[in-house]
């Protein structure tokens, strides 16, 4: 029940498979909802009610209802539909659109901070909607929507523990099938604890660091200062 | 070219134009004047469809482009029509506008590479020598950030004429900027008047506007109270409107 040092190195190497499928759920997730956000974000903002209403009622009932209660649905209630998943669908489905909802709010909020007169200078040259979006607008929306998106990441990160209840073996599930066993409660908690620290403290420094350099202008001798970049 | 025909257009309850009657020809400069909220500004946004007119008839090169016509329908513009006409009207607005996340020499070449698809290697060299004409060619990869309020309002001006438009609307363009940049500003503009540039011109700047201009209307309420011939609308306004604003202005 204790702690023993020795026990270490082979409870370590334990959840270590369960940390990679964590890491690579959360990519796999994350990768699918960004793009998933981009319409949804852009059909929020829409002239056009067919887009806007459906998309509005998507966002708030995803951000409106627990993301546990989500994934129960996708999983028990969904094959009384007749449409079983098994879990790994049913987990990088319903959080990945779930982190879409939340994603689309970010995007749309950083696409309408971005002054109204960038699109109507890009209009004015006889940009289309589309290429007013992708050239000026969106660019320049990326960048201060970083700060919110890695929150986003780090948080799903964390919430991909969530997936254990759909026996996914992802780190937290896979450290509670070691404890159920070996009863190595404190050794293995806490190992689990300092791992997803050791992914999440590092990342939030990159992308402060990214957004830094996103943020200011390029140094003296980078390309863009030597060259077009439609060149 | 740019013809208008008894435009209206309201926002709410607000009429800002009412009525506006006007032709610009070929190599014509064209200075509006007028109290703020007289519809300055929307007279211009309207031209290149920033708004669309609730009555009235906008015409570009002779043929009708947006408005009510004559059997009373409004006309349906598509995206790719309004384009068009975009393409031919550049407008440089108050607060510059450049695309902060683009060097200076993309900021101009935007235009041609992505709209009109001027290969570009070719928009290069033209940018090139429109930023030696607006005097800003030792700035051809800095950002917009790091130029000043003139030197930004130049880099516009320059992205306008990038797209060769048929006729520039200037929004205010000096409004914004601190009274010594003024003038560097005003000189690009006198430039290009004498070198035959169609322009519609919203300004303040008065003896700038009286120097260029062909013609003068001053707006009030949304109507042309007056229209006249530079010296005659500056010397001798007929309207007590026009007299009791020139007033204003002259006596700051």
């Amino acid at each position: 029940m204790g702690f023993y040092l020795k026990d270490v190195p082979g409870i370590f190497e334990g959840l270590l498979w369960g940390l990679r499928t964590t890491v690579i759920l959360t990519i796999l997730i994350m990768a699918i909802a960004m793009v998933l956000a981009l319409p949804l974000a852009l059909a929020r903002m829409s002239r056009q009610r067919v887009f806007r209403y459906p998309a509005t009622l998507i966002v708030q009932v995803l951000r409106g209802t627990p993301m546990l209660l989500q994934l129960f649905y996708l999983y028990y209630v969904l094959p009384f539909a007749g449409i079983k998943l098994n879990p790994w669908l049913a987990g990088i489905a319903g959080m990945s659109v779930n982190g879409a909802a939340y994603l689309s709010e970010i995007y749309r909020g950083g696409i309408q901070a971005i002054d109204h007169g960038q699109t109507e200078a890009a209009l004015s040259i006889g940009m289309s909607r589309y290429q007013v979006m992708r050239i000026v607008v969106l660019p320049q929306a990326f960048k201060i929507t970083i700060p919110p998106i890695s929150n986003q990441f780090i948080g799903l990160f964390k919430d991909t523990s969530l997936l254990s209840i759909l026996t996914i073996q992802e780190l937290m599930y896979t450290g509670q099938i070691m404890a159920a066993t070996s009863f190595r409660f404190i050794t293995i908690f806490s190992i689990i604890m300092l791992m997803y620290l050791a992914v999440c403290w590092p990342t939030a420094t990159m992308i402060d660091v990214l957004e830094r350099r996103l943020k200011s202008l390029p140094p003296e001798n980078s390309p863009r200062r030597l060259k077009s970049r439609f060149m | 070219m740019i013809r208008l025909e008894n435009v209206r257009k309201r926002f709410g309850e607000t009429e800002v134009l009412r009525g506006i009657n006007l032709e610009v020809q070929r190599g014509q400069r064209l200075v509006v004047i007028g109290p703020s909220g007289s519809g300055k500004s929307t007279l211009l946004r309207v031209i290149n469809h920033l708004e669309p007119i609730d009555d009235g008839l906008i015409y570009l090169h002779g043929k009708p482009v947006f408005g009510r016509t004559a059997d009373g329908h409004l006309m349906k513009v598509h995206d790719a029509e309004v384009r068009a006409v975009r393409e031919k009207i550049g407008m440089v607005s108050q607060r510059f506008n450049l695309f902060p996340h683009m060097s200076v020499i993309d900021n101009i070449m935007v235009g041609p590479v992505k709209v009109k698809k001027v290969p570009p290697a070719e928009a290069f060299e033209r940018a090139k020598s429109l930023l030696a004409r607006v005097g800003l060619e030792q700035k051809t990869f800095a950002f917009p950030s790091e130029l000043s309020g003139g030197q930004q309002q130049r880099v516009a001006i320059a992205r306008s004429l990038a797209m060769d438009p048929d006729a520039i609307l200037f929004d205010e363009v000096t409004s914004a900027l601190d009274p010594e940049l003024v003038g560097e500003v005003l000189s690009v503009m006198r430039d290009l008047a004498s070198q035959g540039t169609t322009m519609v011109i919203v300004t303040h700047e008065m003896k700038f506007g009286r120097d260029v201009a062909d013609r003068v209307i001053m707006m009030d309420h949304g109507q042309i109270v007056e229209e006249a011939a530079p010296d005659q609308l500056f010397t001798n306004p007929q309207s007590d409107r026009t007299r009791a604003f020139l007033r204003d202005i002259l006596d700051r």
